[in-house]
């Protein structure tokens, strides 16, 4: 049962992975077309990815607008968990399953949506415009690492603080946020490698300001090209080193509780 | 005696429909132990938090030191309180923790370091100074709150049931740290606990609260052997109540008459467990007929439990002796007497 239990679990990752892998490999491989056997070793590929102006371009339009969104949402995320922590009101649910909401509509309808607003506030094209947009999408994964977090703390904590004379702000800048100071930095890197992936929203709302999953598809429309693979291959290896710091982060401050 | 420290005025809290704490009016005496003991929902953590400031009274006043306090923050006052989770900030190493409390009153880093290490000396914490919370058994968190919350030098501490996450051994250990370590400060100690052997072991004064309201406020001895309402006396040690009317030295009673030494009219009258006598014939004078039902060791004696014809329960304390020469069985009838002359008149 335990073998199999692995061979299971090893099907599974292979599954997951194997695509990636192969574009990972095939992103060194010296053959135009992704075909067995491999050719040579190469970085030609991403020699000539990188020598491309709108490619830097493109990855300095990601990482101005990942790191925006998860400044700003990671900031709202934390203040709608802690209010949700702090307070209690009338129709809190409701406004919790709208705080928890935008994550749950189709892409393509949120992309038109932000669309026709963003051009109604006569935004769409800017990187602000992809900012918001990423804004609206990442918040709730934010305020979910924050609430999770906020959940875990005792509530007598803050009113010791102001007991042990600190003011409203100092409790929350000498016990809630060191407190939450895991979650808010896991929340910073989910956020950002949530927005630095994001492709259709981007997609309808970038103009001539492509991020670079947008890039990627016009290259690929093109195209069939191995520099996607390795571009590609840049673009994974950023989101998941994101993503496993925010995983870390997550199952690191476990230990302190 | 001089002015009272704090003075609880016609104090009323309300949640919504939901009346905590009514009328309450109640001096604390500067320098004493006072616990403030009842049943959960009796209202004596609402009346602590109120003192902290954590939360305001719906009607009437609240003055510490005289001074009105009614809408002062709690980071205002000077009420210092040990949490009944501690409530330790676990990303603070144990001397941050301790230093918590004059860090918020901007008192300088080479300061507070120091008076967090004398407090940190005093509570046998030294060493421990860098160690993180979590890397403390329960009694020493327990003396790095105690030493958080008195660093600033308060006139008063407040105490939310601190006790009751520690083992029995430890609790008795705490008992006599907090005892000697009140004394030695000579500050107010308001002390909230459900549990009367605490209340009764450290407190100068104890005051039963139930449903929002005192029911007494007396010296553990006087409230312990002279419960001055059914509550008290239900809630208080192990007492079994008479009531009926009295007419010529005899009241009569749901469990038949039953001589008492003096009165007239309805009467409420406590018989403790630890005075009342078993045997197995009438004896002469005050005794009632009760069916045994069990019986429950309880360290200093064994608590007997009975049944009268009319269902009301019944307590009698015997030594491991006595229970082996009785050796009672489920079921079988006993009387249950009295000396008329130690038995409490309540009201």
């Amino acid at each position: 049962m335990r073998a199999l239990g692995w061979v299971y679990l090893s099907a599974v990752f292979l599954f997951i992975f194997a695509p990636i892998a192969a574009s990972f490999i095939f992103s060194f491989n010296s053959d135009r077309f992704p075909t067995l056997p491999l050719g040579s070793f190469t970085t030609d590929w991403y020699m000539r990815a990188f020598s491309r102006p709108e490619v830097w371009q493109a990855i300095a339009n990601s990482l101005i607008v990942a790191g925006v969104t998860a400044v700003v949402s990671t900031f709202i995320g934390f203040a709608t968990a802690y209010t949700d922590f702090r307070y209690g009101f009338r129709f809190k649910t409701a406004y919790l399953a709208l705080a928890l909401l935008p994550p749950t509509l189709p892409l393509v309808i949120m992309g038109l949506a932000m669309l026709a607003w963003l051009s109604q506030l006569g935004i769409s094209g800017t990187l602000t415009g992809i900012v918001i947009a990423h804004v609206v999408l990442a918040t709730p994964f934010a305020m979910a690492i924050c609430r999770l977090r906020l959940s875990q703390m005792d509530p007598a904590l803050e009113a010791a603080a102001w007991n042990l004379g600190s003011s409203q702000w100092g409790a929350m800048r000498h016990v809630i946020l060191p407190f939450c100071a895991p979650a808010i930095v896991s929340a910073l890197c989910l956020t950002a490698a949530v927005s630095f992936d994001e492709f259709i929203v981007a997609w309808f709302v970038s103009g001539l300001n492509r991020t670079v999953p947008v890039m990627i598809l016009e290259i690929l429309q093109g195209n069939v090209d191995p520099q996607i693979n390795a571009i590609g291959t840049v673009v994974f290896v950023t989101s998941m080193t994101l993503v496993v710091a925010a995983q870390f982060l997550i199952f690191r401050k476990r230990q302190d509780d | 005696m001089t002015d009272p420290l704090v003075q609880f005025r016609a104090v009323h809290k309300s949640f919504g429909s939901y009346v905590a704490v009514k009328s309450l009016d109640l001096d604390i005496q500067r320098g004493e132990f006072l616990a403030l003991m009842g049943p959960s929902g009796c209202g004596k953590t609402t009346t602590l938090r109120m003192l902290a400031g954590l939360e305001a009274p719906t009607s009437g006043t609240i003055s510490i030191g005289g001074r009105v306090m009614n809408n002062v923050p709690p980071h205002q006052r000077d009420t210092p309180m040990v949490w009944q989770s501690l409530a330790l900030f676990p990303f603070l190493s144990v001397v941050e923790n301790v230093e918590f409390g004059l860090r918020m009153r901007g008192i300088a880093a080479a300061e507070r370091r120091e008076r967090a290490m004398m407090w940190l000396g005093r509570m046998d914490l030294q060493g421990f100074e860098t160690r993180r919370i979590d890397q403390l058994s329960g009694g020493q968190r327990q003396r790095v709150a105690l030493a958080r919350s008195l660093v600033t030098e308060p006139e008063m501490l407040l105490l939310d049931e601190p006790l009751s996450a520690l083992d029995a051994h430890l609790v008795i250990r705490m008992q006599g740290v907090l005892t000697r370590l009140q004394k030695d400060l000579g500050i107010t100690f308001v002390y909230v606990t459900h549990s009367q052997s605490e209340a009764f072991a450290m407190a100068d004064r104890v005051v039963i609260m139930g449903h929002g309201a005192i029911e007494q406020i007396g010296r553990p001895q006087e409230i312990f052997r002279g419960p001055k309402t059914r509550f008290v006396a239900e809630f208080v040690g192990r007492n079994n109540i008479l009531a009926g009317p009295v007419k010529a030295g005899v009241m009569t009673t749901a469990q038949g008459p039953v001589p008492v030494l003096s009165g007239d009219g309805p009467m409420e009258i406590v018989v403790a467990a630890d005075r009342v006598t078993l045997s197995r014939d009438r004896p002469a004078g005050a005794a009632i007929r009760a069916a045994f039902l069990s019986e429950e060791f309880a360290g200093t004696g064994i608590i007997c439990y009975f049944e009268t014809p009319d269902g009301a329960e019944w307590k009698a304390q015997v030594t491991e002796t006595q229970l082996a020469e009785l050796h009672p069985e489920s079921g079988q009838d006993f009387w249950l007497s009295w000396d008329p002359a130690r038995v409490h008149v309540m009201g």
